[in-house]
């Protein structure tokens, strides 16, 4: 095809980005651009993996938290056979007495040492002080008494984790109001201030406790209770799925606080009186029942005379709240006295608006100080190793200075002789240790296989790579043998 | 979906023969079973608190199905008993409120449309766009911002039972999420490497519906995890059956079975993770569903389905002061062992299956109408084609 018209052809090698120097400062420049950016690239593709004191974990998770247990006994002759009962008990059960330094004295030097006065009454307890029939046949169930005040049982499974914040749902649960005779409010701020708070005062040193309460006036039961000579009954099994939760909203969902709920459930007037029956089939004498780190739930039943509907009568929200106060002690791992004993003020039903004995807060601030100081050397034990497990996993400052704040924590921890001291050390350490486990930037980048990698790099760099290379040989070829030329 | 009317109808008898002839032989089982562990009838399972976390990877309208999937889960667990609270439900779309579906607000897993899933009373808590892989993974792992609200998170702890249901489209080691990213089985293996770590769970139940479903638990190293999947490596898993009225498959085959199987639970029954597992039968799941327990300590008869699938179950009568709380453990928990568990049990099954039932009385009259559709469709197409021809012959 012939040229059209107005065109001229040119020599290439004329043009002016064909000139020897220009094309060779062209392709050299490409060159020095990719040199310089494996820098960057290297640097924004990299994961930030701050090195942690993996060393200091590691020696802090062999430490074990020790608390010095003083027994004052001012009788001299019964002093080391006391020590020696409790060192054979120590010896055969040495899970249970962890981290227990007990030591019988007979002078009373420290400030938090246990006393143990001679009565000839029955054993007492008030704040550090047991009184108990000191004679040499005794000192077995002494030491047996002291166990249980020291190393309360407590089950695991019904206590909720340590939180340094609960929060506490109250509600109350018409399960029918429209049936008729229901109960249309409480006094529940009233009630909490005279049966809870004392509670919350002696633990406030454990935990703050935020307060949520309402009244709803239709809560149906997802089953029907079983039909009884006089009233209705409700069968072990079906007592396991007695809280509706698909039905029932019990508590808000502001914040991420553990939740603890109580529940006073009302029958409709139609399954009045409700029982909850035992594995016989039978009545239980207990209108309430404890579901273990959930909560705690009471059904009461109205007087049957009561034909309308009325606020909670008083005399009957202070055994539901005697009940609730109970259950929050459980739920919360407050160690019960041991039988053997009794409160120097011993009225059974006001047991639990008498703040607890020094005995009892110690042994929780001991058992939450352990199981938070276990914690937290667990978390950051496994923080350190699941970073060397998972090589895509970041790990950044905010990390690196929760760990280094939970290991100072720790650290307080055991250099400080209060027990007050010793618990917030604890939980420090365990808010911190789990705060770096759960940091947002330490979620690891996702798998990719090798081949993934060639797949999505091959495309991308070949295409501009290959030629760039193939100018790059051709262009030296060229230069050695111009150079080649030159010299012969 | 090319089945002949006599086919159907033969294939309809002989299912409804098949579950009249099963029922004495399943109340047969229950029966030895109670007989068996009638000695010590609680469970042994040492958890307090269930939690499940539920997802559907899945978008678009013809996906419907995966929706279904993850809402059938969803209404079983809330059934069995654990609370909205308790329960992450991940959607990847909205096929209840999607322009194509035909019955807005509803979203149905029979073709007949028995049971609402999506219901009066649901809870999502990730929806569209906000279900991702890096979600997922904070989700198992907490790692979320503090802002992230209570009913987004997965508060879980040691005594926790989790029971994670997985569907969508997949692969060998992988599944889709929203049609532009992948989760492999080593990001699920790991994230639940480090629940264990921080002591996040009890056990963990994992099932999974999706193509070759049996390799996303093959990495799994972490103790204490049950896994279960609808397909072995380089199978398909196949969806159970179309609604004509939506235009789309309605459930997975694998979750239909399994789900069919759950109706027959309630919260108090004892039937174990065996049992389901010994209703697979690959004539009715036409793929091969596989079992993973090495990791698992527990033997699987008794592993109670409810210990996963259900709420907690040890409740403390009588716990009305500290002294006595202590004496009454876990003894007061004691439990009939004769409770009658089958009359619900039917009823809640006929419920679940009873569109299909309708279809049994009204097979003719829908083998009628879908006939004469398959006639106007055959007649439209011929005219088409004349029109075509009569064009195509005048030129």
């Amino acid at each position: 095809m012939p040229h059209p018209d107005g065109t001229i052809l040119r020599d290439p090698s004329k043009l002016f980005f064909q000139s020897e120097y220009i094309r060779r400062l062209i392709i050299a420049s490409y060159w020095v651009v990719i040199i310089a950016g494996i820098p960057l690239w290297w640097h924004i593709t990299s994961i930030e993996r701050l090195s942690l004191p993996t060393a200091r974990v590691h020696a802090q998770a062999g430490n074990q938290l020790r608390f010095p247990v003083q027994i004052h006994l001012e009788d001299a002759s019964l002093s080391s056979p006391l020590q020696q009962l409790m060192d054979d008990r120590i010896r055969r059960s040495p899970k249970a007495w962890e981290g227990l330094d007990v030591k019988v004295t007979t002078q009373n030097d420290a400030a938090d040492s246990y006393t143990v006065r001679a009565t000839e009454g029955v054993p007492l307890v008030s704040e550090r002080t047991l009184a108990y029939p000191l004679r040499s046949g005794t000192l077995p169930m002494l030491a047996d008494t002291l166990a249980a005040l020291l190393i309360p049982p407590t089950d695991p499974h019904r206590v909720a984790p340590y939180s340094p914040r609960y929060r506490l749902a109250f509600t109350l649960l018409n399960e029918d109001a429209a049936a008729g005779s229901a109960i249309s409010g409480w006094d529940i701020s009233g009630a909490i201030s005279h049966h809870l708070s004392p509670i919350f005062n002696s633990l406030s040193v454990l935990h703050n406790f935020t307060i949520e309460s309402q009244v709803q006036f239709h809560a149906p039961l997802a089953f029907s209770p079983v039909s009884l000579d006089q009233g209705y009954g409700i069968t072990p099994e079906d007592l396991t799925v007695f809280v509706n939760s698909a039905e029932w909203s019990l508590s808000s969902s502001v914040s991420n606080d553990p939740v603890l709920h109580f529940v006073v459930f009302i029958p409709s007037a139609a399954r009045r009186p409700l029982h909850i029956l035992d594995s016989n089939g039978l009545p239980s004498p207990s209108s309430a029942f404890l579901l273990p780190q959930w909560g705690g739930i009471v059904i009461y039943n109205p007087p049957a005379d009561v034909q309308t509907t009325a606020p909670f009568p008083a005399p009957a929200l202070t055994a539901v709240f005697t009940t609730f106060a109970a259950h929050l002690l459980a739920l919360l791992g407050v160690p019960a006295l041991p039988p053997s004993v009794s409160t120097s003020t011993s009225a059974s039903d006001v047991l639990h608006t008498v703040p607890l004995t020094a005995w009892q807060l110690d042994a929780l601030l001991r058992a939450r100080a352990l199981e938070n100081a276990r914690n937290a050397q667990g978390t950051l034990e496994s923080i350190v190793s699941l970073v060397a497990q998972i090589e895509n996993m970041p790990v950044g400052r905010d990390v690196r200075g929760d760990v280094q704040g939970a290991l100072g924590a720790l650290e307080e921890m055991y250099n400080t002789a209060s027990l007050n001291r010793t618990l917030s050390h604890s939980a420090t350490a365990q808010t911190l240790a789990s705060r770096a486990f759960f940091s947002p930037g330490m979620l690891a980048l996702l798998y990719f296989p090798a081949e993934h990698k060639y797949a999505v790099y091959t495309p991308l760099f070949a295409s501009a790579l290959v030629p760039l290379v193939a100018t790059a040989v051709k262009e030296i070829k060229a230069w050695r043998k111009q150079r080649r030329g030159e010299v012969e | 979906m090319l089945v002949s009317f006599p086919r159907l109808l033969l294939f309809l008898f002989s299912w409804t023969w098949g579950i009249l002839a099963a029922t004495p032989s399943h109340e047969e089982i229950v029966g030895d079973f109670f007989a068996k562990n009638g000695a010590h009838g609680g469970s042994t399972s040492n958890h307090t608190n269930n939690w499940a976390v539920l997802v559907c990877s899945s978008r678009y309208w013809f996906n419907y199905r995966h929706m279904a999937n993850a809402l059938g889960m969803y209404r079983t667990v809330k059934r069995l008993g654990i609370p909205d609270s308790n329960i992450i439900l991940m959607l990847a779309d909205d096929a209840a409120c999607n322009a194509r579906n035909r019955f807005p607000g509803s979203v149905y897993a029979n073709p007949g449309r028995g049971l609402d899933l999506y219901g009066d009373n649901i809870e999502v808590d990730y929806r569209g766009y906000e279900v991702t892989v890096e979600n997922f993974l904070r989700v198992l792992t907490g790692r979320m911002e503090p802002s992230v609200p209570r009913s987004k998170r997965l508060l879980t702890d040691a005594h926790s039972n989790i029971f994670v249901y997985m569907t969508g489209h997949g692969g060998n080691e992988f599944l889709k999420f929203q049609d532009n990213e992948e989760i492999s089985a080593f990001d699920i293996a790991d994230a639940f490497e480090q629940m264990y770590q921080k002591k996040r769970y009890n056990e963990i139940f994992f099932m999974i519906d999706t193509c070759q479903a049996n390799t996303m638990f093959s990495k799994f190293y972490s103790p204490n995890i049950l896994a279960t999947g609808s397909a072995k490596i380089d199978q398909n898993s196949y969806s159970y059956d179309n609604d004509a009225d939506l235009g789309v498959s309605v459930i997975d085959r694998y979750t239909h079975y399994v789900l069919e199987f759950m109706e027959g639970i309630n919260k108090t029954s004892h039937e174990s993770v065996a049992d389901l597992f010994a209703t697979y039968d690959f004539a009715k799941i036409h793929s091969e569903p596989g079992v993973r327990s090495d990791l698992f300590k527990r033997p699987l008869a008794d592993v109670r389905i409810t210990d996963f699938l259900g709420g907690v179950s040890q409740v403390e009568v009588g716990a009305g002061t500290p002294a006595v709380a202590a004496g009454a453990d876990d003894t007061a928990w004691a439990e009939d062992p004769a409770a009658p568990v089958e009359t619900p049990h039917i009823a809640a099954e006929s419920r679940w299956q009873g569109t299909e039932n309708t279809t049994t009385e009204t097979g003719p009259a829908a083998a009628k109408s879908h006939q004469w559709r398959g006639l106007r469709a055959w007649g439209g197409l011929l005219l088409l084609g004349a029109l075509v021809g009569w064009v195509g012959w005048r030129k």
